[in-house]
């Protein structure tokens, strides 16, 4: 047999995705294009008040208008609401508390039948006293929301490690601000939507864009009513989801329940603008932190307190604080900390998870004083935070064990790649300068790190994958997979880990990820755990696989199996890559001979993490990401119009596994935090969505887009497959604060809230506001 | 809702069509639920996203923002038309070679604005493609490789004519 | 949604005039705003829907006699494109590019941008620069009968013209400005593409020894309307552009504007920002080479 070639490695390659041939053509099946025979269209009557008792809802001219097949209210489901605050019913009887608030439903024959029995529903409310900030909501007078809780306030955080006063006492210098993260929201491509189906025995399939199969099955069975081992979740094509999916809202059940009542397959799709107004939002924080240092640079301790504003009902906002804890405990060394979130009920539309679950929010503050505490001992803003910069080895105060850690090496790549300390420099001494042409024009330099998991993390009882693996006759893989893909190329990064494993091309290689009744058990896509978790298991599927088909080879060439190894779909001695056999054709041999054997791997992979204790103590993730952006800009003093002009980013991603897709997530995340720091708000007055557009809700668009110049830092994590961590949210996480020193860099003036609008920045700038707005 | 309806005919993806719609019904909705042909996305229906773009007489529209009856006697043309016989177009393979695809939701209006791009307006540079996509969302990407496999669909098919 | 009972696609303007005089019309030229309007029922259709993208006279870009005239149904990208309006009316390609994204300006119309007269459209800031006059044809007597409106009588609140129900636009026409003037325009929005003007200005004149004259200034989302700064005029007219002049002129501007604050900014923040881009343009103007 001939020699095999000397293998090349697919780790660190540009490989493009999986499944991007057939979304160039158009054949990508997204929810919205998901149609069975008989299928209606259900459509949601939200409430048109944030604080009322609902006093009637009169159906029965809807019920009565031709194609009209179900309307229903609260009195036709199970009665259990939704969420891990189990607050939230999915269609509101006796009162509503925002603007969101699902009323009634209707199933009919087409979406404008649909829509015009919506109009024929008659809601009859009688007004509460509502209130709109959490401030407002903690009032003793305020008005209660959720009887349930009186004082407005379902969870409070308190996190402590070291002596907050012993750090005050070891201050030179302590500096207290407070701070306003804003409503944003996650504008994915692709709208809300879920399609329901019931077969004749009371088997439930959903077609659901969910980030969490296995969960949602769990998770929705009481409120429906469905045992969970009769759901059958199958996701399609997801057209984006960035934690939005992360929770089951009320449209999902709502829709189950229609295809219940109609006994006919039922698809509710939202309006772009429903999408603006009822789809979940990042958590706003207001948040105080007092921070301090000695005038040797060492940082002392931080104290911080927040008011999340949860909305009219509890979702994934409310837990933002587990990831905020880590950031401001840990990122950089500090010795001691005290955290204190209070989440308080209000009449507001409600949050969830969106990409950094808390950590932009944090990092912003926790970032713009470490460059406020640089200037207040003289040192320039890259030695402060190299000096209480962690390195490998080290455990923090609440437990994460940093076994890789580049954060210094981060910081010094994306200084010395920007050039950032001589711009710093020429910046703040053009502050005040009119010279030159366009004097009314100034530029800024700005940095910020960030520290998120980057090995999963393990919030519920069990944070693994599931794979089952096959290789068939023809020596092609199957790797089905508990993980889903959301957009950002897991199913790629796994093809890629089980070809380089087996030795394959990836061409070779096809993944199941979209259907629980085949796929084993995942927890879900977030905390940019995919490619460490579900990577590591289909890797050692791969693994085993691989052994098999090993085995098999020694005993029949009468060899060590230690001896022999896999490549280019061969079995080859190590020694001189003569090949033995091709792998198919010892496949086909071991599943006719008298052995009758097929080649079949099964792995669950759970990471060597653990559950936080009660004081949120605890090693969570089984690896932890880093990075460094250095953020340029120019800034208008006449208008306020910032431009985003270069932002270069360090990342430790541990390794590379997939060139394309990892750059994709560092520039795409980039611009999600771009549009964070200066131009996404979402205009929340007296509860309602005022901008629910995109003319008025302003995502970047691609003439906006910076140079970005990516480094990445291979700590080579030793868990990670091939060595890597996850990365997916990472890259939003720090952008927005690099931002904001920046802007402090070309004007002198610190801001303390977001979003950067030209607007914002002009009223401080030119004085009309204070800097504290 | 019930308007008067009107039967036009008119090319789509180079095949003769002959269809009956209300007269205030949109091409996209026109495309995706009469023709079935569902590689045209819903976005935001108000020619804020371009996820809907499509080609009518080769011009990139948004088919969110007109009419169905003005596809009368035109020669229209969606995701679905772009490939060819001899397979995927210059663009398509780009689009799969950069990375130009996440999720996926905004490639058909991307494609089918950089192929008018790329027939309109060959010399275009970085900067110019960036503003000829300006009308096109993304939320994935970040725009960058996007652009790049425009800039380098251009470059593979200069001096020749349509792709 | 109302019911379209009839649609119709005249391809002359006899026959289109004819069917506006019989009442309940709505027009269809790109459909840009028509459409967004009517399906989240901020307008209604009538009960005829008529398409107008047929009719011949309505296109058609050229100057006669110093005089040029676009059609209605000119879309903006061929604004943008074309080679006459670049060199002799800069300032109305300039607005043109600056307007949407590329799809929409495929699409959209210049007749349409005016008929349906947003305070900050932005065909109208140039074309109030350029002295623009619509005009408008109905059926009466038995023939088409035509008009002239000044486009800066033309607007008369937000989203309202002139323009009576049974008539229709049928081209802007405007002097060709002679190679002396010169003429700037800015749209600021909060970013480069697919806005809404936060405020616009267009100013334009003769620039003679360091003065303007024949000074024609121009705002849009200030006012009700997009409207000319006739108070800026007078002071710009035949003054010399220097420091002073140009540093006090917000002063004059803010006497010319009524902005008011929702959801894209506060009052404040358009005169603020209007006030200094009108000084940047004089910048401008005064530093070109004569």
């Amino acid at each position: 047999m001939p020699s095999t070639t000397k293998r090349e490695t697919l780790i660190g390659k540009r490989v493009p995705k999986l499944d991007a041939p057939k979304k160039v053509t158009g054949e990508a099946e997204y929810i919205n294009d998901i149609e069975l025979p008989g299928m209606l269209h259900g459509k949601i009557l939200r409430s048109q008040r944030v604080h009322a008792r609902i006093v009637s809802i009169d159906t029965a001219a809807a019920k009565a208008l031709p194609g009209v097949r179900a309307v229903l209210t609260a009195g036709d489901t199970p009665g259990v609401p939704l969420g891990h605050g189990r607050d939230n019913p999915p269609l509101k009887g006796d009162k509503v508390r925002c603007i969101r608030d699902e009323i009634a439903a209707v199933a009919a024959d087409s979406e404008q039948i649909a829509e015009q029995a919506l109009r024929l529903i008659k809601v009859e409310y009688e007004d509460l006293p509502a209130v709109f900030s959490p401030a407002d909501a903690l009032n003793e007078s305020a008005p209660v929301i959720h009887e349930k809780h009186a004082n407005n306030i379902p969870f409070t955080y308190d996190y402590s490690h070291g002596d907050v006063a012993q750090g005050e006492k070891e201050s030179d210098i302590i500096i207290e601000d407070a701070f306003r993260l804003h409503f944003v929201t996650h504008c994915c491509m692709g709208v809300s939507g879920v399609v329901a189906r019931f077969d004749s025995e009371g088997n439930l399939t959903v077609y659901s864009q969910t980030q969490v199969p296995f969960l949602y099955k769990r998770e929705i069975a009481p409120v429906i009513d469905v045992p969970a081992e009769k759901i059958r979740v199958i996701q399609p094509i997801i057209g984006g989801a960035f934690g939005s999916k992360l929770d089951i809202y009320p449209f999902e059940p709502i829709c189950i329940l229609l295809a219940r009542a109609t006994r006919r397959p039922v698809r509710l799709l939202f309006s772009r603008e429903e999408e603006f107004v009822a789809s979940p939002t990042r958590q706003p924080v207001e948040l105080t932190m007092r921070s301090g240092v000695k005038k040797d640079g060492t940082l002392t301790f931080r104290d911080c307190k927040t008011l999340h504003d949860n909305g009219g009902y509890t979702s994934w906002g409310a837990a933002t604080p587990f990831v905020m804890i880590q950031t401001i405990s840990s990122l950089y060394r500090v010795p001691h900390c005290r955290y204190h979130t209070k989440v308080v009920y209000t009449n507001n539309p409600y949050s969830g998870s969106f990409r950094g679950f808390g950590n932009l929010q944090a990092t912003f503050a926790v970032e713009s004083h470490m460059d406020k505490l640089a200037e207040a001992v003289g040192m320039d803003p890259l030695a402060f935070r190299l000096h209480n910069s962690q390195h490998p080895g080290e455990t923090t105060p609440q437990g994460m064990v940093f076994h890789t850690c580049g954060l210094t090496d981060c910081l010094k790549t994306a200084a010395k790649r920007s050039r950032f300390l001589e711009k710093h420099r020429t910046n703040s001494q053009n502050q005040k300068s009119s010279a030159g042409q366009r004097p009314y024009l100034k530029r800024g330099i700005g940095m910020a790190s960030l520290l998120h998991v980057g090995g999963g993390a393990k919030i519920y009882r069990s944070d693994g994958c599931g794979t089952i693996l096959k290789i068939d006759d023809h020596a092609h893989v199957t790797v089905i997979t508990g993980s889903t893909d959301i957009g950002q190329g897991s199913e790629t990064v796994i093809a890629q880990l089980v070809a380089e494993e087996l030795g394959f091309p990836i061409s070779a290689v096809t993944v199941i990820n979209n259907d629980t009744e085949v796929t084993p058990w995942d927890v879900g896509v977030h905390a940019s755990r995919t490619t460490f978790i579900a990577g590591n298991s289909a890797q050692r599927a791969a693994r085993k696989a691989g052994r098999q088909i090993l085995q098999a080879a020694a005993e029949k060439f009468a060899v060590d199996a230690e001896a022999l190894e896999l490549r280019d779909r061969h079995v080859a001695r190590k020694d001189t890559a003569e090949a033995l056999i091709e792998v198919g054709k010892l496949i086909r041999s071991l599943h006719f001979s008298k052995q009758h054997d097929i080649v079949m791997a099964t792995e669950f992979y759970e990471p060597p993490s653990v559950m936080q204790d009660k004081e949120f103590k605890g090693n969570v993730s089984a690896s932890y990401a880093f990075g460094t952006q250095v953020v340029e800009l120019e800034v208008d003093v006449d208008t306020g119009v910032i431009r985003i002009v270069k932002v270069t980013a360090a990342h430790d991603v541990g390794r590379v596994i997939n060139a394309l897709g990892i750059e994709g997530q560092i520039e795409g995340g980039v611009v999600m935090g771009i549009g964070y720091g200066i131009s996404e708000e979402l205009i929340i007055e007296k509860g309602l969505v005022k901008n629910p557009c995109f003319r008025d809700y302003k995502v970047i668009t691609a003439p906006d887009i910076p140079e970005i110049d990516m480094h990445f830092i291979e700590t080579m994590d030793p868990e990670g497959p091939a060595g890597a961590k996850g990365v997916g949210e990472a890259p939003a996480v720090c952008t927005s604060p690099a931002i904001a020193n920046a802007l402090y860099n070309a004007t002198g003036v610190r801001f303390y809230g977001l979003p950067l609008t030209p607007e914002k920045v002009l009223s401080v700038l030119s004085g009309r506001t204070g800097d504290r707005k | 809702m019930m308007s008067v309806e009107e039967k036009i005919s008119f090319t789509l993806n180079g095949d003769p069509v002959t269809v009956t719609i209300p007269v205030s019904m949109n091409t996209l909705s026109m495309i995706r639920d009469v023709l079935k042909l569902t590689g045209t996305k819903y976005g935001c229906g108000e020619g804020e996203c371009g996820a809907c773009t499509i080609l009518v007489d080769g011009v990139a529209v948004n088919s969110c923002l007109m009419l169905a009856v003005k596809c009368a006697g035109r020669e229209v043309t969606t995701i679905e038309g772009v490939q060819t016989d001899e397979g995927l177009s210059v663009l398509q393979e780009e689009f799969i070679r950069h990375g130009a695809v996440q999720c996926g939701f905004c490639t058909p209006g991307m494609i089918m604005q950089g192929t008018y791009l790329l027939n309109h307006n060959p010399e275009l540079d970085i900067e110019g493609i960036k503003r000829g996509i300006e009308g096109n969302l993304c939320r994935c990407t970040g725009y960058k490789k996007i652009v790049d496999a425009i800039a380098s669909a251009l470059h593979r098919t200069k001096n020749t004519t349509k792709v | 949604m109302a019911e379209i009972e009839k649609y119709i696609a005249p391809q002359t303007l006899e026959e289109a005039t004819r069917v506006l005089a019989e009442g309940n019309v709505t027009v269809l030229a790109g459909g840009t705003d028509l459409v967004p309007q009517t399906q989240s029922g901020i307008r209604q259709f009538q009960p005829v829907l008529m398409n107008i993208c047929r009719i011949p006279e309505l296109k058609g870009v050229a100057e006669t006699n110093g005089e040029i005239r676009i059609g209605a149904l000119t879309t903006i990208a061929e604004i943008v494109g074309s080679p006459l309006l670049k060199v002799k009316a800069a300032v109305l390609a300039d607005a043109a590019d600056c307007f949407a994204g590329g799809q929409v300006r495929n699409s959209a119309t210049l007749g349409g941008n005016i008929c349906n007269a947003s305070p900050a459209a932005d065909m109208a800031v140039p074309l109030l620069l350029l002295g623009a006059e619509a005009e408008l044809a109905g059926w009466a007597n038995g023939q088409v009968v035509y008009r002239t409106v000044p486009l800066c009588d033309l607007f008369v609140g937000p989203g309202e013209t002139l323009i009576k129900p049974y008539e229709v636009l049928t081209f802007v026409r405007f002097p060709a400005p002679q190679k002396e003037v010169v003429g700037v325009f800015h749209k600021f929005g909060t970013r480069p593409a697919l806005d809404i003007a936060v405020v616009s200005v267009g100013i334009s004149g003769v620039r003679n020894n360091g003065c303007l004259s024949d000074v024609r200034v121009a705002f849009g989302a200030v006012a009700p309307t997009p409207v000319r700064g006739y108070k800026t005029e007078a002071a710009l007219e035949g003054a010399t552009l220097d420091d002073g002049l140009i540093s006090t002129i917000g002063g004059v501007v803010e006497r010319d504007i009524s902005p008011i604050s929702d959801v894209r900014a506060s009052a404040w923040y358009r005169n603020e920002v209007l006030c200094r881009i009108t000084q940047r343009l004089l910048h401008d103007v005064r530093g070109r080479k004569d």
